[in-house]
């Protein structure tokens, strides 16, 4: 165990004279080093002291500080803390010494930095752009302050990514960018002799919808969650639960009691649709459609449910700095465990048919591998890291919302294959139901909201929230009417990055599944504008006006932006 | 005379006009298990006619390309006169078994030269893992029938029928017919061994390419096919009973065609698709019975 205080002096010792400051909440440490302290402190953070890195964030800083900043969020999973390493970066020069070769899970968020503010990382291994659009023009950061929100870059003809080159002696088999399997664009390409996969590459983050920007330039503290709930469309609440905390943490706003209850058996009702949604996909997959059809059927209830406690059935609008919009009644408690005891039992039979089938095992045991040693340098969370014996959990490693008051079991595996990743949710549906039930039963009576919630600027705040898919984290710093600065961790954003070690020595018939047995989200990963198209018109674009369209924004005057 | 035309219409019929109704009533049973309202029994008709209407997109002018869908329906309707359903198989001869077999086989190639003529990635590997299956599946088709060839002590169709049903069971045949039954589900590329398309996986594979009127040709052929390999397995396996008119006969062949079409939908229903590899190796235990079965009919037994 290692409190806030014992770990600032430990911090002092290693690195000398370090500019510490903490939030209210007691959890939080933040530490400014020097850029040449950077690679040592984090070695020993991540090495001696065994954290786990969350994610990193750039920050242009430039109108109150004069500098770019770049903060390393960590993990003390153990002691309940989070530390947030930061080094402040000369805008004349702005470089840093990559931390990659010391964390490999640092690859995407450094990559990230570097296109959103322009901070590079150096000796970074793979140095390709990763969230910017291929036809976006070099030196164009879209996440700095005097960068406008609605800018809308020059034409560009032919743009393609930055492929690696494919190894000798193979082909390639591409999944994506749309694949009849995944859901959304992502585009995996599979280096493969015969059926083996040798190597992959992955190009993602083509539906960037500039959320971040969008938040940080023209919303308000009270619009965000809303917009926040829209960056996934099955885990929302986790995602408007987790900024109104962090805007919480960070001005030291209590919410109520009961909004606290609130909010937790709204997050356990999503995350059991959530492992329903996913046990139907994984049997889609691998071509088991009845049990899509009767997880989806058990499924439809809870969607029911929610749409008589929200109004919706998904996508909610409950969350609000300072507590949740919505009361959930007596009524609705009577009908919430009505609903509960039929899902339990439902799944409990659907689960009983599935665990012994042996054809499934075979697909799914030994499938998509991931050693307790990668899960910890790829930083990867939730049900993929607890299957890989990993044993974090955020509702009990830094317990928000009501979990502190609740018991709470987590379910945790060794193999690290597809069949452990299965179980693991499988598990948890049933712990998921329990934490309902005991939520609605310790429910106190009070206030949904906090009494007039200010929030004062410059202040930061970390959150964690543990989604179905595994941790979300939001980071905060306050501005006067908006935050300064939004950045959004999504779940799926560290497992992906581990699905190349997964698909070592696998085959192309088990790729699918790999890559859906990370419950994959990749529009959660992603952040810039799109265009939802609604033509009625019958009409063939050529390819040329295809690209005009998508770089003016609209087709023909029938789309919304 | 007039009796075999009437069969050979009755066959083609069943194969061409039925075998769409048989792919509805097994949607009809997969709506049911999956607690789905499902689609209309005549579904696959109407898609059949959806893709014959539709504009036939080329990727390559290739004659292999367009000429393997006809191949392969053309190679099935000509299967069809050589297998009895029912009545006696319309065309005849000593020794059709082994034509039949061949001609059984010209799907399978057809579907595996029309995908690698498309040069699609994803067709190639549907291709190649059609292949695989093809190589390990048909000897137990082979064997099988020609287990039961032995016992009747010909190699016509019409006389193995007519020997199982005067003869009844023994143990080679019941071996042999367990063998065939066990390949069953993958000569009808029913999951777990539809690996070949595999739409989730490497997008219905060696069809990948194909649209319209060709595809319709490929799908057709595959339906077709259906009601021939059942109809073969009851006939050869299990041709009770039998009324000795004409008409009854080729009925209740069809209502047994219905019953065995419904448990291979069942066990595709609670199977997901294995790997080629596992697949394989399934298939060789299925061969080595098939064996068996082919050496106690040489013993006489």
């Amino acid at each position: 165990m290692v409190t806030r205080e014992e770990l600032s002096l430990k911090l002092i010792e290693r690195l000398g004279k370090v500019k510490l400051t903490t939030s209210g909440s007691g959890k939080q440490l933040f530490v400014v080093v020097a850029e040449k302290d950077l690679s040592t402190s984090v070695d020993y953070v991540f090495n001696q002291l065994g954290a786990r890195l969350i994610t990193t964030v750039g920050t242009d800083r430039t109108p109150v500080t004069g500098k770019y900043e770049v903060s390393y969020i960590f993990s003390f999973d153990r002691d309940n803390l989070l530390l947030v390493i930061k080094v402040e970066v000369d805008p004349a020069n702005p470089v840093i010494e990559s931390v990659t070769p010391i964390i490999p899970g640092a690859d995407w968020a450094e990559r990230e930095v570097r296109d959103l503010i322009g901070v590079q990382p150096e000796n970074h291994p793979d140095p390709r752009r990763l969230v910017l659009s291929d036809d976006w023009p070099e030196e164009v950061y879209p996440m700095r302050q005097d960068f406008p929100f609605d800018y809308q870059p020059p034409k560009v003809e032919n743009a393609r990514p930055q492929l690696k080159e494919k190894p000798e002696n193979t082909s390639v088999m591409t999944v994506g960018p749309f694949f009849p399997t995944l859901e959304e664009p992502a585009y995996f390409r599979l280096f493969v002799e015969g059926e083996r996969i040798v190597g992959s590459d992955y190009r993602g983050f083509y539906s960037h919808r500039g959320i971040e920007k969008l938040a940080d330039k023209v919303l308000d503290y009270n619009r965000v969650p809303f917009l926040a709930e829209r960056i996934c469309g099955i885990c929302g609440f986790v995602h408007s639960c987790c900024y109104c905390q962090a805007v919480e943490a960070a001005a030291e706003i209590e919410a109520p009691a009961r909004a606290k209850y609130i909010r937790t058996i709204m997050l356990e009702l999503e995350r059991i649709h959530s492992h329903l949604l996913w046990l139907g996909l994984a049997g889609h997959i691998i071509g088991f459609d009845t049990v899509l059809m009767q997880s989806w059927r058990i499924r439809e209830r809870l969607m029911w449910l929610t749409e008589q406690i929200t109004g919706n059935r998904k996508t909610y609008g409950m969350n609000l700095v300072g507590g949740v919009r919505r009361d959930i009644t007596v009524d609705l408690q009577q009908k919430i465990k009505e609903v509960l005891a039929k899902i339990e039992a439902e799944s409990r039979q659907v689960v009983d048919a599935i665990s012994g089938d042996t054809t499934l095992l075979m697909r799914l045991q030994n499938v998509g591998c991931l050693s307790a040693e990668d899960a910890r340098l790829i930083c990867v969370v939730g049900p993929t890291a607890r299957a890989s014996g990993v044993d974090i959990d955020s509702r009990r490693d830094h317990p928000y919302a009501a979990y502190p008051d609740l018991q709470l079991t987590v379910p945790v595996y060794k193999n690290g294959d597809s069949w452990d990743r299965t179980l693991v949710r499988l598990d948890e549906l049933f712990v998921s139901i329990d934490l309902v039930r005991q939520a609605l039963e310790k429910m106190p009576d009070g206030p949904i909201m906090a009494e007039d919630p200010v929030v004062p600027p410059g202040r930061e705040g970390v959150s964690v929230v543990e989604a179905p898919r595994g941790e979300c984290c939001h980071y905060v710093i306050t501005g006067t009417d908006r935050p300064e600065r939004w950045r959004v961790r999504a779940s799926t954003y560290p497992q992906l990055q581990a699905v190349p070690v997964m698909f070592n020595n696998q085959t192309v018939a088990d790729a699918p599944i790999i890559i859906g047995s990370i419950d994959p989200c990749f529009s959660c990963t992603e952040r810039l504008e799109t265009v939802d198209v609604k033509s009625r018109r019958l009409k063939v674009y050529t390819k040329a006006e295809l690209m005009e369209a998508c770089q003016s924004g609209r087709l023909d005057g029938d789309s919304r932006a | 005379m007039l009796k075999i035309i009437f069969i050979a219409l009755f066959n083609l019929a069943a194969a061409l006009a039925l075998a769409p109704l048989l792919d509805g009533f097994m949607r009809r049973i997969k709506a049911v298990v999956h607690s789905r309202q499902g689609p209309p029994l005549l579904q696959t008709y109407y898609d059949l006619f959806k893709l014959f209407s539709k504009e036939d997109r080329e990727v390559t002018s290739d004659l292999v390309f367009r000429l393997t869908p006809v191949v392969c329906l053309g190679a099935v309707l000509l299967a069809a006169l050589f297998t009895p359903m029912g009545g006696p198989a319309p065309l005849g001869f000593g020794g059709d078994l082994i034509l039949l077999v061949y001609l059984l086989s010209i799907p399978g190639i057809a579907i595996m030269l029309g995908a690698m003529s498309s040069g699609s990635p994803y067709a190639m590997l549907g291709a190649s893992r059609e292949m695989m299956l093809v190589l390990t599946v048909e000897p137990v088709l082979f064997i099988t029938l020609f287990t039961a060839g032995i016992k009747a002590n010909s190699l016509v169709l019409a006389d193995i029928t007519g020997w199982s049903v005067s003869h009844g069971w023994s143990i080679s045949l019941v071996i042999a017919g367990l063998a065939l039954l066990l390949a069953l589900q993958s000569e009808l590329a029913k999951l777990p061994f539809d690996l070949a398309e595999a739409e989730t996986e490497i997008m219905e594979g060696p069809f990948v390419e194909y649209s319209g009127p060709k595809l319709a040709l490929f799908k057709w052929a595959i339906y077709a096919k259906v009601v021939i390999y059942v109809s073969l397995f009851l006939e050869v396996f299990l041709p009770g009973p039998k009324t000795g008119i004409l008409v009854a006969d080729l009925l209740i062949n069809l209502v047994k065609v219905f019953i065995v079409v419904g448990l291979v939908e069942l066990i595709e229903l609670v199977n997901p698709r294995l790997k080629i590899d596992q697949a394989i190796n399934y298939f060789k235990g299925v061969a080595v019975l098939a064996l068996i079965g082919l050496a106690f009919a040489l013993m006489g037994m």
